[in-house]
């Protein structure tokens, strides 16, 4: 926009000031707003210069021309009469005091124009400031926004600037075009024309004109210099900015809440970008003009290749820079958790060059390569990206979303030799785990703008390829851990010797996990107790934990991370709304639950998180007896298993706890602080069927509950007792020990009551006859056998067993098509033959602590975990009990020990584990086993368990897929080398330079000796044609009179004086002055 | 017509200003003529020059030829209102032919130009000239700290009176005590200096770059062993023995200026430039960067040992061609300026910051000379 429209923009504050400027003036503002463009366009402080009065008179006599032209024309009608008189006036007024002294119009106007660029600074500053008075750098509230203003402004003030050097450079190619002309018409050597005083006229005007030519060009040159030092720091800015971003995208990978848009950063480097490219076509065409005419010690010739290489250098360092990983490789399924990869599953991955600029009929080139410089680590893994490592970034394509070089669908597979020199698998491997080997994928672009060609080139973050999705966790961890608190994000030795993580940093890494998967962080009481959990009671700012105490070692079989990421991922599955709206207390260790239920009424409870299962749901209350102290129970933890079932809040609505000589009750009444149970959780029940009384109905109604028994007049008072009595409760929720990780008490504890009680609930819906110590049939090593028959003819009941204590669990609410819950745990010697109203058979027939669950209903898991010697024999009847067929189905078999499994379901169809996956069933059994589900009709499976990772389906009419992973996971670990930090640069450095030689005496100024020799010849001894002069160049002569002089007349010319001899002063300052 | 009048009061007030300065100068010159009690003269002093600097806004100087190193250490000469109060003071020589050849001279008429015009930048050509007359020539590329040194002694030699001389070499030089101490015999040998400038390595011995300034500080001031081919000779033990070299700082000026020596000789003679990153404060503390054996000074000096940043002199460019510029922040307005030859501008404290220099750039401006200047007691 033109000065004056932007002047007369301003808000009215400034305006004020405007019109202040041009009452005192003696341009009057009408002339400055009719003849607006043209008076900005002329270079007044150049023709304001003393010997360029000639300039002067020309711009003054144009203005008064202009004026009169304004005058003249048609278009100013009647109603514009004042205005026309105004002009008359002005214009006569101007004509009267300056026709003598144009020159000093000249520094009037170009005053006039100074000041008004002073002032609409001062009032854009002003209105971006908003309210400040002035724009001090005194730090502001809000840094942020502050720094984008700054940014904004200066970029601003850069266009000004920029626009005012092409200005100069407009008049000095137009100084230089009158030059070139006169000199051609003037100038005549080879004639001795000295006595011509005409012609010495003509030369010394041709000095003149010369001389300003040369003062402009050292203008633009400073000009130049000046918008070089300044772009500098609004490339300081605009990095400061990127880093800023860089480390909001980092934190964004882990889960923090924050903003990662690129918008503004792409806007101004794509604009700081446009400029320095005009600011370098700028310099090109000096370069021409110092073609066209050049002279002795011409300053364009010294000084333009000097910011071209600085401008270039600058140029590079910002395209590179600017370019940047907008998406971060990730899975699509996997958004929360991105960079981790696993091979031969799709992933996307983006950068952007945040210099929008590219010419239109220039194609780049966008390459990725995995590890493209690979860490010197023994048994390093190499993979291959498969699909095209290459893109063409087209011009006209991308004006809409920007230069982004996006890859998608692309898959990672391992080279076959990359494990060569390890003595095959399992043997000989280094240190670093798969998880905890770190990969990057780097992006080139072969960039090409105006002339100036770069490769550019970026990385992601690290990132970790696994090949199994059970390794996913322990991957996040890893990612977790490197981005916390790797400074090099190109580090990938990371894991050589990772670092300790200060707690402050990880428990906000941590909070952000909770946020991502249920927003909801951790509070401050939260930490606390993890804090004390990892570091106990000595706890601080200053507490450090080592990576293998966070991912590996945990005394309870389990790491922290592990234990928390159970946590988080049934917090994802079944309790994010609760987590989400604060109804779990959570992380409260068992001491402090006591403390905070101790003064609370009878019946007041906390929901916990577990702290010796994964992934485990408590809720604690307290109890006040008549007499003595405060009795707190909990109940065995409920883990996604169950909740998969029946949700928490369901769980919490219907508990009873049961005592012998009582009616049941339940004793959970109020959430902690005192929120009335019904009152917190009734948003959360699922709806009630009613049942219609008035409709003849095959089936009664039913629901599943969640009870508790025990006997009458027991009490627990320590810590100790109350685990021992969480395990006597005998919670008909069972206890999976998915993993095996946990059973303290072992089953000596739990027998005694085991078999003793046994509670049918729901209208005696079912009933469990355990006949104890009886071989099972076919089955040798199983002592015992559990044979529950329900009484009535009821609906598809799947009993839950554990050795002895049964649950019956009714799944659904309706008669149509119940949904199945099968959990069965044996842990005793025992058989449990589960024959569910009389209709199917269900056989479990486990040895030795083998653990069945089976959980088809949604999620559709079934894990038998025989841990011994056992036979598992789930034999469904004929019409309801389906077992996984509804959902996608998964089996989980991991037999620890020989096990034997079979699975007979009767008829076709009746087992049918979908596998989630393409079908791949690992099972690492240990030692030599059995796995044998054997659909009767359908197709036979025979996994093969001595050699992992063997599946045999032999399928018949239906195929059963059976999807399993395998658990307990043997990590591959492999060789690593520890290398020697790679070659310093220092001792490049030092061997580079050499030191200042020790000075031993003092007083002795030591002036740096940099003299270069560079044009130190004298004007004198100067002769010869520079060799660049073609046919239309002119070159002078040294000894010429056109040669720049000095502008007093009264000094001689300069090249005159530099015939002394070159005696420098002594650089001593004599001690002796001073003492 | 009423717009003229008010136009020629504007104009009259302006030349007002000027006759009240030149006349308080001239009492300045009268005053001390006769011999005026110091402090009333101190006085009205910085009651002229708090005017006269920046008077006339930030004024550029013109390019005269290769000059860009020149008009930056002229700068910060001009744009310290206690260099000026000394300049201001000079006698002016008699002959028109010592008056072209007299440094300090041609550098008030340059300063008096520069407050008095109107132009956005004067031409230093007669002030150069001058300087050729002295040995210093146009169109050859200078040295900032060489071309300092140059020209504080050239105006140092040419001030006639011997008050004058005094001042200015308390306003400029540092004095430090040297100590040799033979490490057999702890003969020990002291010896007062002073210097112009701190020259600042910006690698220690193992040619390691230091990471701050007070890091070169510190590095600088550290004690030496002198051992192998450095071994000096002890009078006392009779041969050439290890000695301890050590520095005190005893003194330290108004006007600090530090030389960061960024230039780096070679074995092969062939001399590269430090770009790497180097921050320096605005605010600096001799007193928390020097321990108490590194300090020879007194309670009452060590107090005025507090200094804030004045200007810096940043070079950008390579060693055998490079444009100087200089950023000086104004001691009335204490608004930072850029002086690039002509052109000048209003900057702030980030772009000063910006000559902190980078390591993967080398053509960018780095600072060269830092001049600290000793705060106001509080």
């Amino acid at each position: 926009m033109a000065q004056w429209q932007e002047v007369q923009s301003l808000a009215n504050a400034h305006l004020e000031q405007v019109h202040r400027l041009y009452a005192d003036a003696a341009l009057p503002m009408v002339v400055r707003q009719c003849l607006a463009a043209w008076i900005e366009d002329q270079n007044w402080r150049q023709a304001a210069e003393p010997l360029s009065s000639s300039a002067a008179r020309m711009l003054f006599h144009s203005l008064l021309a202009l004026l009169g032209e304004h005058l003249g024309s048609p278009g100013l009608g009647d109603e514009d009469f004042m205005l026309k008189h105004n002009l008359r006036k002005a214009r006569r007024d101007l004509q009267a005091t300056f026709e003598e002294r144009p020159e000093e119009f000249a520094n009037l106007v170009a005053n006039l124009l100074q000041e008004e660029r002073r002032i609409l600074r001062l009032g854009q500053a002003g209105g971006q400031a908003g309210a400040a008075p002035a724009p001090s750098p005194a730090p502001e509230s809000n840094p942020e926004s502050n720094r984008e203003q700054q940014i904004q402004q200066r970029l601003a003030e850069f266009r000004t600037a920029l626009q005012e050097a092409e200005r100069t450079f407009r008049h000095l190619e137009e100084q230089q075009d009158i030059f070139d002309f006169c000199y051609k018409v003037h100038y005549l050597p080879g004639e001795d024309r000295t006595s011509d005083p005409e012609y010495t006229r003509q030369i010394q005007v041709l000095q003149a004109k010369l001389q300003i030519l040369d003062r402009q060009r050292r203008e633009v040159l400073a000009q130049l210099q000046q918008l070089l030092g300044r772009s500098e720091t609004l490339r300081d800015f605009l990095l400061q900015e990127l880093q800023a971003w860089r480390e909001r995208q980092q934190r964004a990978c882990l889960g923090a809440p924050t903003d990662t848009h690129l918008r503004p950063l792409e806007t101004w480097f794509t604009e700081l970008g446009q400029g320095l490219f005009q600011l370098l076509q700028l310099l090109r065409a000096l370069w021409e003009l110092q073609l066209q005419l050049t002279y002795e010690r011409d300053p364009l010739k010294a000084e333009t290749p000097l910011l071209e290489r600085r401008l270039k250098e600058l140029l590079t360092f910002l395209l590179q820079r600017a370019f940047v990983v907008e998406q971060q490789p990730c899975m699509p399924n996997a958004c929360k958790r991105p960079l981790v990869l696993r091979t031969g599953s799709k992933f996307s991955v983006s950068a952007r060059l945040l210099v929008r600029l590219q010419d239109r009929n220039h194609d780049m080139e966008a390459k990725i390569h995995i590890d493209r410089d690979p860490p010197k680590i023994k048994g390093f893994r190499k993979f291959n990206i498969l699909t095209s490592s290459s893109k063409t970034l087209g011009a006209g394509d991308n004006s809409k979303e920007g230069l982004v070089c996006d890859f998608q669908y692309l898959t990672l597979k391992e080279q076959k030799d990359s494990r060569t020199g390890k003595g095959g698998k399992g043997a000989g491997e280094g240190p670093l785990a798969v998880t905890e080997e770190l990969h990057l994928i780097t992006f080139t672009l072969a960039y090409s703008y105006r002339g100036l060609e770069l490769e550019l080139e970026t990385s992601t973050l690290p990132f970790v390829i696994i090949s199994n999705n059970n390794q996913l966790s322990s991957a996040w961890a890893s990612i977790l851990w490197f981005n916390m608190l790797s400074s090099d994000t190109k580090e990938q030795q990371f894991f050589s010797t990772p670092p300790p993580a200060p707690w402050p940093r990880l428990a906000e890494v941590l909070s952000w996990q909770f946020e991502s998967v249920a927003d909801r962080g951790l509070s401050e009481q939260h930490l606390l107790m993890l804090a004390e959990k990892l570091f106990g009671s000595k706890a601080s700012p200053e507490s450090a934990l080592a990576w293998n105490k966070f991912s590996k070692d945990g005394a309870s079989g389990f790491s922290f991370w592990a234990w928390l990421d159970g946590i988080l991922g049934l917090l994802q599955e079944h309790l994010k709304q609760l987590w989400k709206d604060g109804l779990i207390l959570g992380f409260v260790s068992r001491k402090k639950e006591k403390k905070l239920l101790k003064g609370k009424r009878t019946g007041t409870f906390l929901i916990r998180f577990s702290e010796s299962i994964l992934g485990g749901v408590t809720c604690t209350w307290v109890e006040h007896p008549e007499s003595g102290a405060p009795a707190f129970r909990a109940v065995v933890p409920y883990t996604a298993a169950e909740l998969a079932s029946l949700t928490l809040p369901d769980i919490i609505r219907d508990y009873q706890l049961l005592v012998e000589e009582n009616i049941p009750e339940n004793p959970l009444q109020f959430l902690y602080p005192d929120t009335p149970r019904d009152e917190a959780f009734g948003p959360y029940y699922s709806q009630r069927q009613d049942g219609n009384l008035t409709e003849q109905k095959k089936y009664l109604n039913r629901r599943l509950i969640r009870v508790s028994s025990r006997q009458a007049n027991e009490s627990w008072q320590t810590e100790e007792d109350l685990v021992t009595a969480t395990e006597n409760l005998e919670t008909l929720q069972l206890q999976p020990s998915g993993l095996g990780t946990r059973q303290p008490h072992g089953l000596g504890t739990r027998q005694p009551h085991g078999l003793g009680t046994r509670q049918v609930m729901s209208g005696n819906l079912g009933m469990l006859q355990p006949s104890s110590a009886g071989p099972p049939p076919g089955m040798a090593a199983s002592p015992g056998s559990l044979q529950p028959v329900p009484q009535s003819l009821e609906p598809p009941q799947l009993p839950q067993g554990r050795s002895g204590v049964s649950e019956v669990l009714q799944p659904g609410v309706g008669d149509l098509e119940p949904q199945v819950v099968l959990q069965l745990v044996t842990s005793g010697q025992g058989m449990l033959q589960v024959g569910p109203a009389g209709v199917g058979t269900l056989q479990v027939m486990p040895g030795d602590t083998g653990i069945l669950q089976a959980v088809p209903q949604d999620v559709g898991m079934l894990q038998p975990l025989p841990r011994d010697v056992g036979m598992l024999q789930p034999v469904p009847g004929a019409v309801e009990p389906q077992l996984g067929s509804e959902a996608q189905g998964m089996l989980q078999l991991v037999s620890q020990d020989t096990g034997m499994l079979q699975p007979v379901p009767r008829d076709a169809g009746m087992l049918q584990p979908v596998p989630q996956d393409a079908g791949m069933l690992q099972p690492v059994p240990r030692d030599a086993g059995m796995l044998q589900p054997v659909p009767q009709d359908a197709g036979m499976l025979q996994p093969v368990p001595q050699d992992a990772g063997m599946l045999q389906p032999v399928p018949g009419a239906v195929e059963p897929q059976v999807g399993s992973e395998a658990q307990g996971m043997l990590l591959e670990l492999r060789d690593l080398d520890l290398l020697p930090g790679s070659p310093d640069m220092q001792e490049l450095l030092q061997s580079l330079t050499e030191l200042e030689p020790g000075s031993g005496t003092l007083g002795t100024l030591e002036a740096a000796e940099l003299m270069p020799d560079m044009s130190e010849t004298m004007a004198g001894g100067l002769e010869g044609l520079s060799p660049e002069l073609a046919g239309k160049a002119a070159l002078l002569d040294p000894h010429d009179p056109f040669l720049p002089q000095p502008e007093d007349a009264s000094l001689p010319v300069i090249n005159s004086l530099f015939a002394g001899a070159a005696d420098f002063p002594p650089l001593h300052i004599d001690a002796s002055d001073f003492q | 017509m009423g717009q003229r009048s008010g136009r020629q009061e504007i104009s009259k007030r302006l030349e007002l200003a000027l006759n009240e300065t030149m006349k308080a100068e001239a009492d300045v010159q009268n005053s001390k003529e006769e011999a005026e009690e110091p402090e009333g003269k101190n006085q009205r002093i910085t009651l002229v020059f708090g005017v006269a600097d920046l008077k006339n806004g930030a004024v550029g100087l013109y390019n005269v030829g290769q000059t860009c190193c020149l008009n930056s250490l002229l700068q910060v000469f001009l744009m310290n209102i206690h260099f000026t109060g000394i300049l201001r003071r000079i006698t002016v020589p008699p002959l028109a032919v010592e008056k072209r050849r007299n440094v300090p001279y041609q550098m008030l008429l340059l300063l008096e130009k520069m407050q008095c015009g109107k132009q956005k930048a004067v031409s230093p050509i007669a002030f150069t000239y001058c300087l050729s007359v002295h040995g210093v020539k146009l169109f050859v590329q200078y040295d900032a700290a060489q071309l300092f040194l140059t020209l504080w002694n050239l105006i140092k030699k040419q001030m006639k009176k011997l008050d004058l001389v005094e001042e200015l070499s308390y306003l400029y030089t540092i004095g430090v005590q040297e100590h040799l101490a033979c490490q057999k015999c702890s003969f020990e040998t002291k010896r007062n200096s002073s210097m112009l400038t701190l020259p600042l390595p910006l690698l220690d011995s193992n040619s390691h770059m230091l990471k701050t300034l007070e890091d070169c500080l510190q590095y600088f001031f550290r004690p030496e062993e002198l051992t192998d081919e450095n071994m000096c000779f002890c009078g006392q033990c009779g041969r050439k023995t290890p000695f301890l070299q050590s520095m005190k700082l005893v003194h330290l000026p108004q006007t600090l200026t530090i030389h960061l020596k960024r230039f780096c000789f070679e074995k092969s003679a062939y001399i590269h430039k430090l770009s790497h990153y180097l921050p320096f404060p605005q605010d600096l503390d001799f007193n928390a960067i020097l321990t108490e054996n590194q300090c020879g000074a007194d309670g009452n000096e060590k107090a005025g040992w507090q200094y804030e940043l004045f200007a810096v002199v940043a070079h950008s460019g390579s060693t055998s061609f490079g444009h100087y510029c200089a950023y000086i922040r104004s001691l009335t307005e204490c608004k930072w300026y850029c002086f690039n030859d002509s052109e000048v501008c209003q900057v702030s404290w980030d772009d000063v910051k910006c000559t902190y220099g980078h390591s993967s750039l080398h053509w960018g401006e780095t600072a060269y000379l830092l001049i600290y200047m000793k705060k106001r007691p509080q």
